[in-house]
Formats: structure tokens, C-alpha cells, sequence
């Protein structure tokens, strides 16, 4: 690890502290994950259409727009996500809606890539007072709580241990060659379980993590879809 | 890790040569008197020195009135008084110089506020004198080999490869009976109680140096040292198979947390995952934490998924064949080679398959050798699962029915009944493939009784074997993970 990476992440991390944030925003989540070497969306945070338009048109369509603050942890309970926009008409449409429509202060609306995949994971790092920080991997997505296949592991671990989780998954059959797509990147998968335990052991402040969904797409690369951190 | 079986704190404790016991008095109705009763029980050959403020003597021992008369200083201390004077006892130990104790009494952190208190009273009395104890409200501990047994219930059974640490008394003296009943027993078991100055993490390290443990039994409501257990149990598990049976905190205790992994993280799914990475071996229930010990310490060589199932009667074969296929095993295609060698020795109404049905043999002796022999050498195989089930009297009957004089029955029976014994173990013993029986025979049938008592594991029924089968296997799976983390260092 990289002293700039933990100069970085301290810095992401005090200053939404200052703010007196409990949580980072989606934006601000995915940022301190890519530091730590996991693949997001690609995005930006947009403060009018105008802005919103151009940062589709830069992304490339389709587009997804998310209304974007701290205070906001489970965004699809809140109707503020516009999905699976194709023009610059539709950009402009959504962002006047979620604008309208979330009654919380936003600091901008984030337009990001809209990734393709029906598998869904997720990752999560929770506190346990005996073991430590430890990492979850479960199946994602709105029906996480719902199939509470989900599987533990104490940071640090290596790959290994990493990969010996992906095979207590109760349905770990949708990692593999599903329905024409890939079996997942499993090197990638396994170094971002790792990656959030780093995070744990690095970062006092970040008392809990989700990454979801974590999308499998077709051709089995990963990427962390949403993400919320949450602050001590 | 220690080094030595020796530097761990609880090897005074486990095997002391002499002791001093607190609360035991002439009065037969009191726990402490019981203790004594039971340590007397087993012959602990060393030294025992019963405190009693006014008796002379104690269970015929000679009694003393403080522990500072005592002639030497003994290794341990075992403590069975009411709460409020077990710190003040703890201290004069200390004065005495005893550098270990058992505190048998309970009304300490369990029991809440005051409790909480007293315990750690208790601690820093401990502390200050540099003492190392098991406890409090625990049951203690019991090393048969060195004859010793601190627990309320007499020991049954010989000593055995079984070393525990349990949270719950219980469930080392409730289970005597029940081990020895299944020829198994303890080497060493230890209750832990509150866990207040040695814990689970201790009793590991020293179960690991234990020669005489083949294999470590767990029964966890709650893991303190949460780190250190991870990283001891991975440190051990290359050795020896850890197996824990883990009740957990419940469902509803789980923190809430404002992300999905919070909600997500009740203590039996956390569990699980931390067993995972350890490399122990999960049990449902304390039944199936003994089978799995039983199987895990009598095995000869590694265990893998491919069994082949010896029969001779169709159902129990498919019944066996329905639980490995439930729990993951697999039934392999018998090779050429052993088909051709089984051929001669299997009757045409029988079916050379897998699993291997032998009916009703044309020589009921190669059931018992020439067969499993052959399949124990099986190259497509990792395991024999075999069936038991030829009750003495119907051998008897049938010698009969053969026309065998009835003075005769009576001595070829045994003797019959020697060599199908003897051809099993012999098989067992200088195969490099794990044999499991199961039977639905009682285990005090002659045949089982005997096997069992040699050693061999026969269980209750196909899916108790399907199951140890499936734990040996995640035994086999977990060392290499593990071996194979630590060579990539």
C-alpha cells in the first residue's frame, strides 16, 4: 500500500468528518474505493442539466442519474434513481426530477455509467467487538436480505481465503458460465474482498461498508455499482 | 504458540501432583465434598490436601486449617467455596506461593452487577500474585490418563484421544457415560466457565501439544479472544482437526447497523465464516461433534469425496448411496481391475456396482476380507463405507441350519465371530484408505461391541457415517487451504 493512497483516503475521510458527515456519499464512497484498487463506475457529479448532459454525452449513454448526499444511504427507497437513460433529452428530464422530488439538501447529482449484468453481488465490512473488522460476500442486489447467502471472513486474509469464500456461497453457481456470460474475474473479485478488509484494518473511522450491487456483467469483469461508507 | 506442552498454564492444572482443595468437608451433601469424592473416585495417585477451617480430617485425608500450614506447596489450588471468600482464599494461595487454582464457585460475572464486581476482585487478586486460573463457574477439568478427574461425576471409560474445552460443564461430565459407551473418552477435558484469567485460546495451545489428543472438541456459546482463536486454530489445524460445536448468541442480538452488512452480520453467519477460516470443522449438534472426533481420530489416511459402499442387503446400500449423494460425495465407477478381482467372490444374483451388493455370499468370510480388500484398494476410491449387520444369533442359527452340531455352534460361533473381527481390523490397520461402518445394530452387538472397542468407527445408521465422511473430507480440504496460505508466505 501506498503512502499517497492513505494520505488520500485520510484526507476523503476527515474532511466529510469536518462536515460532520455519518456517512460519504456514493461519490465520495466509490472514491476511497478506487484507492484501494476496486472498480467503480465510471461518474460524475453534475450541479445543473447543462452539467448533467455533458457529463452523459462525456460517460456515454446510457446513463444512470443518482441523486447524490451523505444523508441519503438507501437511495431506491427514496425514488431519486433514474435508470437507464439514452439521450441527452432523457438526461436533462431525469435531473429535473430528482432535483423536485428529493426534499434533502443534494450536493449535485451523479451521473454514471450504466452497467450491464443481471448478477449481483455484495461486499461489506462490519466491526465485530471479538474479531475485528470483517468482510462479507453475499449475493447482492434488492434481494440481499432476501437470500441471505452471505459468508465472513476476519481481515486480513489472503487470496486464498478470499477464494474459499466465493465457494461457501450457497448459490456461488452464478459465479461461474450462467445463461451465455463468463464465469466472474475471480482475481479481481478476490482481491477487492481483501481490499475492503484492508480498508477495516487502515481506516479507524469507517465503522461499516456496503458495496451494493457489486455487477457481474456479461463478460465477467466486476464493478461496484453503489457504495455507501459509514463513519464512526 | 508455545513450545512446550509444559509452558502452558494449564499443564499444572491438568496434570498437578498435588492438590489443594477448598469447600470439601465431611459433610456428603456439599459440591466440594463430591469433588473430593470423585477425585478419590479415579485414584489420583499425588498428593491431596483438603482445607478445613475445623476439621482434622476430610474423607479420611488429613486436614489442615489454612493453607499456609500445608508441608509443601502445591501445584494447584481447587477451589469449591461460597463466593464472598473465594478472593480472600485466592490471596492466601498466593501468600502460600500457588501459582495455579480452579475456581469451581459461581456467582461471578454471570450472575450480573455484584457479580461483575467480585470477579474482578477475583482477577486482581490473581494478578497480583502472578496466578493463572481456570474459571470461575466452571466444573474443572479432567485428565483421566493422569487420574485425575475435578468434576462433580465419576469418570467412565478408559482414557481416550478426545481433548475438549468446553464452555459448559456438562458437556464434559454429562458425556463420560456416553463416550465410553462408544469406546471414546478424553484425554484431556477442560471446563472453562467465566474464562476470567485463562480462556478457549489457552485450552487450544495446550490440546495442540497435548500428545495424547487426536483430536480437539469445541463447544462455544461465545469466543472472547476473537483474533487470537483464528490465528491459533489456523497454527493447529496443519497437526490436528479442531471440530466446534457452536450455540450461538441469538439471531435477535445482532447489532443494528445503518448498512446492509450490519443487518446481515448475526453471530451464527459470523460464526460460521470464522470456523471457515480457522480451518474447524462445524458440528450441528454435540451428538455429531463426538461422531466427527471419533471418525476424525481413528482415521488412517487422508479422507476424500469418492466412496465406495460395501452392502450386502439393498437397502441399507441405497440408503447409504441417497445420503452420500445428499451431502456432496461422490459414488465413482468401480475400476476394471477391481470388477475383474470381484468378480469370483461375488454371486451372480449380487451386483458389482457401487454400491457393491454382495447378497447372500457363496463364502460368508469374503464379506469380511477378500471384498473390502479389494475395495480398499479401489483406485477410483477414497473411502470404504461399509455395512455391518450379521446378529450372533442368526450366524448361530444359520450354523445350525448348515447342519453344525449344536456343541460345536457354541464353539465355532466365537470363533467365527474372532476371525471376521480379526480380517476387518487387520484390513483397517495396514490400509491407507479411512474405513467407516455403519450399522443399525446396537453397538453392544458382539461383532460391533468388538470392532468398536478396537477402534474401528461404526455408526448408528448411513447418514451419522455420510456425515463424518463429509467432516473428514472438509478436514482434508481445510488443512490444505491452510498449507497452502502458509507456503505462499
Amino acid at each position: 500500500m501506498t503512502l499517497k493512497k492513505d494520505k488520500q483516503a485520510d484526507d476523503l475521510i476527515r474532511s466529510a468528518l469536518k462536515r460532520e458527515q455519518r456517512a460519504l456519499s456514493e461519490y465520495e464512497s466509490k472514491k476511497l474505493l478506487s484507492l484501494y484498487g476496486i472498480p467503480v463506475t465510471r461518474e460524475q457529479l453534475s450541479r445543473s442539466a447543462g452539467e448533467a448532459v455533458s457529463a452523459a454525452a462525456e460517460i456515454g449513454f446510457p446513463v444512470v442519474l443518482k441523486a447524490s448526499s451523505p444523508e441519503l444511504m438507501h437511495k431506491s427507497e427514496h425514488g431519486s434513481i433514474e435508470l437507464n437513460l439514452r439521450s441527452e433529452g432523457d438526461v436533462r428530464e431525469a435531473y429535473g426530477r430528482i432535483v423536485g422530488s428529493v426534499e434533502l439538501e443534494l450536493d449535485g447529482v451523479l451521473v454514471q455509467e450504466m452497467v450491464p449484468g443481471q448478477r449481483e453481488l455484495v461486499i461489506g465490512l462490519t466491526r465485530d467487538p471479538q474479531f475485528g473488522p470483517c468482510v462479507m460476500l453475499g449475493i447482492g442486489g434488492t434481494m440481499t436480505e432476501v437470500f441471505q447467502d452471505t459468508v465472513f471472513r476476519m481481515a486480513p486474509f489472503d487470496m486464498t481465503e478470499a477464494n474459499d469464500m466465493t465457494e461457501e456461497l450457497r448459490f456461488k453457481k452464478i459465479l461461474g458460465a450462467f445463461r451465455g456470460q463468463k464465469p466472474v474475474d475471480m482475481d479481481t473479485l478476490c482481491r477487492a474482498l481483501i481490499a475492503v478488509g484492508q480498508i477495516g484494518l487502515e481506516l479507524e473511522a469507517v465503522s461499516e461498508l456496503d458495496i451494493n450491487p457489486l455487477i457481474i456483467m456479461p463478460e465477467g469483469r466486476v464493478k461496484a455499482v453503489d457504495a455507501l461508507v459509514v463513519l464512526k | 504458540m508455545i513450545e512446550s506442552i509444559k509452558d502452558s498454564p494449564l499443564y499444572p492444572i491438568a496434570n498437578p501432583k498435588s492438590i489443594a482443595i477448598f469447600g470439601a468437608s465431611n459433610k456428603v451433601t456439599t459440591m466440594g465434598t463430591g469433588l473430593l469424592g470423585s477425585i478419590l473416585d479415579l485414584g489420583f495417585e499425588g498428593e491431596i490436601y483438603p482445607i478445613h477451617p475445623q476439621e482434622d480430617q476430610v474423607l479420611n485425608l488429613k486436614a489442615y486449617r489454612s493453607v499456609l500450614d500445608l508441608p509443601t506447596v502445591p501445584d494447584v489450588a481447587l477451589i469449591v467455596l461460597p463466593t464472598r471468600i473465594v478472593s480472600e482464599t485466592m490471596d492466601a494461595c498466593g501468600r502460600k506461593g500457588i501459582k495455579h487454582a480452579i475456581v469451581i464457585s459461581g456467582g461471578f460475572k454471570e450472575v450480573g452487577n455484584e457479580g461483575v464486581t467480585l470477579e474482578k476482585e477475583l482477577v486482581a487478586v490473581a494478578n497480583k500474585h502472578g496466578i493463572r486460573f481456570l474459571g470461575p463457574n466452571c466444573i474443572g477439568v479432567t485428565t483421566p490418563r493422569h487420574k485425575l478427574n475435578t468434576t462433580f461425576m465419576t469418570y467412565e471409560g478408559a482414557p481416550g484421544f478426545i481433548g475438549m474445552a468446553s464452555q459448559s460443564g456438562s458437556f464434559v461430565t454429562q458425556m463420560f457415560n456416553y463416550l465410553s459407551r462408544h469406546a471414546l473418552g478424553f484425554s484431556t477435558a477442560f471446563s472453562v466457565g467465566n474464562e476470567a484469567n485463562i480462556d478457549i485460546v489457552d485450552c487450544l495451545e495446550y490440546l495442540s501439544a497435548c500428545p495424547d489428543t487426536k483430536v480437539i472438541a469445541l463447544y462455544i456459546e461465545g469466543i472472547r479472544r476473537g483474533r487470537a482463536f483464528v490465528e491459533t486454530a489456523r497454527s493447529i489445524v496443519p497437526k490436528k482437526p479442531i471440530v466446534a460445536h457452536y450455540v450461538g448468541g441469538s439471531e435477535t442480538g445482532r447489532r443494528a447497523g445503518l448498512s446492509h452488512t450490519g443487518a446481515l452480520a448475526g453471530p451464527d453467519r459470523l460464526y460460521d465464516g470464522m470456523f471457515r477460516q480457522s480451518g474447524i470443522i462445524r458440528a450441528q449438534s454435540i451428538i455429531e461433534l463426538f461422531d466427527i472426533c471419533w471418525m476424525l481420530g481413528s482415521l488412517h489416511g487422508d479422507a476424500g469425496r469418492r466412496v465406495v459402499i460395501q452392502t450386502h442387503s439393498g437397502g441399507p446400500g441405497a440408503e447409504a448411496a441417497d445420503a452420500c449423494g445428499r451431502s456432496g460425495l461422490e459414488l465413482p465407477s468401480l475400476s476394471s481391475e477391481t470388477i475383474k478381482k470381484l468378480s469370483p467372490l461375488i454371486p451372480h444374483t449380487a451386483s458389482i456396482g457401487n454400491p457393491v451388493d454382495f447378497t447372500f455370499g457363496k463364502n460368508l468370510m469374503d464379506y469380511f476380507s477378500t471384498i473390502p480388500e479389494v475395495l480398499l484398494e479401489e483406485k477410483n476410491a477414497d473411502v470404504l463405507l461399509y455395512y455391518f449387520s450379521m446378529p450372533n444369533r442368526t450366524l448361530e442359527r444359520m450354523l445350525k441350519h448348515m447342519g453344525v452340531p449344536s456343541d460345536e455352534i457354541a464353539a465355532l460361533a466365537p470363533e467365527l465371530l474372532d476371525a471376521q473381527c480379526e480380517a476387518i481390523i487387520n484390513l483397517v490397520e495396514t490400509g491407507h484408505k479411512p474405513f467407516v461402518g455403519y450399522t443399525f445394530q446396537s453397538i453392544y452387538d458382539k461383532l460391533v461391541r468388538r470392532l468398536v472397542e478396537r477402534g474401528i468407527p461404526i455408526f448408528q445408521g448411513p447418514q451419522r457415517a455420510v456425515r463424518v465422511i463429509q467432516a473428514a473430507f472438509q478436514y482434508t480440504q481445510l488443512r490444505d487451504k491452510i498449507l497452502s496460505a502458509v507456503s505462499q508466505e
